[in-house]
């Protein structure tokens, strides 16, 4: 039994968890912070490029292409790093909260490009010709018609992708920003005793359980609605 | 007021449209009935500009709309389109659909809007249904309220593709009357249909389409009941036995 007491001693203190909550909460309250306004920038950026991609104008769609790829196909740790320490080689300085949202804010908006995109593209065609046919220019017919029609369903997607934003926000710790994964590395450090690390654990259960629930109840919803 | 000359389409190796020549005159009632494949209905989509022609040129009055520097928007706001699907805009009421175009294309003042849309879904017998959403309503009711939106731009002409196709036996017939009142009100009218019933009340020229090309045209009554073509002569006995 004195290996469980000592687990328990050593990963659920108590009493180490009451003292570094505190710090904890400023830590999940960046967190959420950082995690929010990059999920708010990335659907804007994301959206934006959906829709010239699947406007089929060939120059610009390539970028796109290109921004998606890059995005989507190396690690956000090494874009993080390149856009706080790299970035300044150029004349781009940064200071380090604004590099993490733009880092995480492109990721994102990679993500949520290829989401939308998936989105319009499962919209009929006949809802893009019926409003052309009604004279309907097509920024008017993707702005009335089809983005509001998108929305509902990739509300799902979209709130996934936020679940993994808040995950993947504590790589910001790198550029040493005390969002909750670092602070609670600090804390263990600071009290010889990793419980912090359970507690920040949990805590990103509490900011992450209510959206993943919400996830399946909106995709209920929206099967509930079409058929 | 809508006619094409030497009108071809074609998409990749696939000749849909091999050479159409037609003349729809003002108030005139154009009925189009063919087999499956011979490109009625990608005629209609060439006139609305929703494809492109390969070669040939249509005009609206005396306007070249397949001309390069023509704006097609303001094309599509004179030549309105009913579909065989509905395509009536899920998210919004059917009062709603009826006025998004006069409030986001003409800029129309939302009370004006409002009195043209309730004045037309009246007209179509959907009084009462101006506040129900599309998923609420019957595929006769929708296809009645997809007339109503075409019709609010106060189009030119209208064509309409197959539109009692997808409904219920039963349901035909309100589209179809809803059809008829507007053919006698003058309204300049291009219909692909397989309702030769219709075609006879209300059509003043039937044209038979096979394989791309036009090949008999004339009235209903002629081509009804005397077809010269032979290929005519086989697609009636199909369609009408």
């Amino acid at each position: 039994m004195q290996g469980i007491e000592d687990l328990l001693q050593k990963y659920f203190s108590i009493k180490v968890i009451i003292e570094v909550l505190p710090f904890l909460l400023k830590g999940a309250l960046l967190t959420i912070i950082f995690s929010a306004s990059s999920e708010f920038f990335g659907i804007i950026i994301g959206l934006v490029a959906s829709v010239i991609r699947v406007s089929k104008t060939k120059v610009i769609s390539w970028f796109i292409i290109a921004y998606v790829d890059i995005f989507r196909g190396t690690p956000l740790l090494m874009q993080i790093i390149f856009t706080y320490y790299a970035l300044p080689y150029v004349g781009i300085n940064l200071p380090a909260p604004l590099a993490g949202i733009v880092a995480l804010s492109l990721n994102s908006g990679a993500y949520v490009s290829e989401i939308f995109r998936a989105g319009i593209e499962s919209i009929e065609k006949g809802q893009l010709e019926a409003a052309r046919s009604l004279g309907m220019s097509y920024i008017q017919t993707m702005r009335y018609v089809i983005i509001p029609q998108t929305i509902r369903r990739v509300l799902p997607p979209l709130t996934n992708e936020l679940v993994a934003l808040i995950k993947d926000s504590s790589l910001l710790s790198v550029i040493a920003i005390a969002e909750l994964l670092r602070t609670s590395k600090e804390m263990m450090t600071w009290k010889l005793n990793p419980s912090s690390l359970t507690a920040a654990a949990i805590i990103y259960l509490i900011i992450t359980l209510p959206l993943t629930r919400l996830v399946g109840y909106l995709e209920k919803k929206l099967k509930k609605g079409e058929s | 007021m809508i006619k094409t000359v030497d009108l071809h389409k074609k998409f990749g190796h696939l000749h849909v449209l091999k050479g159409i020549n037609l003349e729809v005159n003002k108030g005139e009632v154009m009925v189009i009935i063919g087999p499956s494949g011979s490109g009625k209905s990608t005629l209609l989509r060439c006139i609305n500009l929703l494809e492109d022609a390969t070669s040939g040129r249509i005009y609206l009055e005396d306007q070249e709309i397949t001309s390069p520097g023509i704006n097609k928007n303001k094309v599509r706001q004179r030549i309105g389109m009913v579909f065989q699907g509905f395509n009536l805009f899920p998210h919004m009421t059917a009062l709603g659909n009826v006025t998004i175009a006069l409030i986001k294309v003409l800029k129309m003042r939302k009370e004006q809007a409002k009195h043209i849309g309730v004045k037309l879904l009246t007209k179509v017998g959907l009084k009462d249904k101006i506040d129900s959403y599309p998923s609420q309503l019957s595929g006769g009711q929708k296809q009645r309220v997809a007339i109503a939106r075409a019709l609010a731009m106060n189009p030119d002409a209208m064509l309409f593709d197959e539109v009692t196709s997808a409904l219920d036996p039963e349901l035909v017939k309100e589209v179809l009357d809803v059809m008829k009142d507007l053919a006698r009100s003058g309204m300049t009218m291009l219909v692909v249909t397989h309702e030769m019933g219709f075609a006879k009340e209300v059509a003043s020229h039937v044209i038979f389409m096979d394989e791309g090309l036009i090949v008999e045209e004339g009235l209903a009554s002629e081509i009804f009941e005397h077809p010269k073509h032979p290929r005519t002569k086989t697609f009636l006995d199909a369609v009408l036995y």
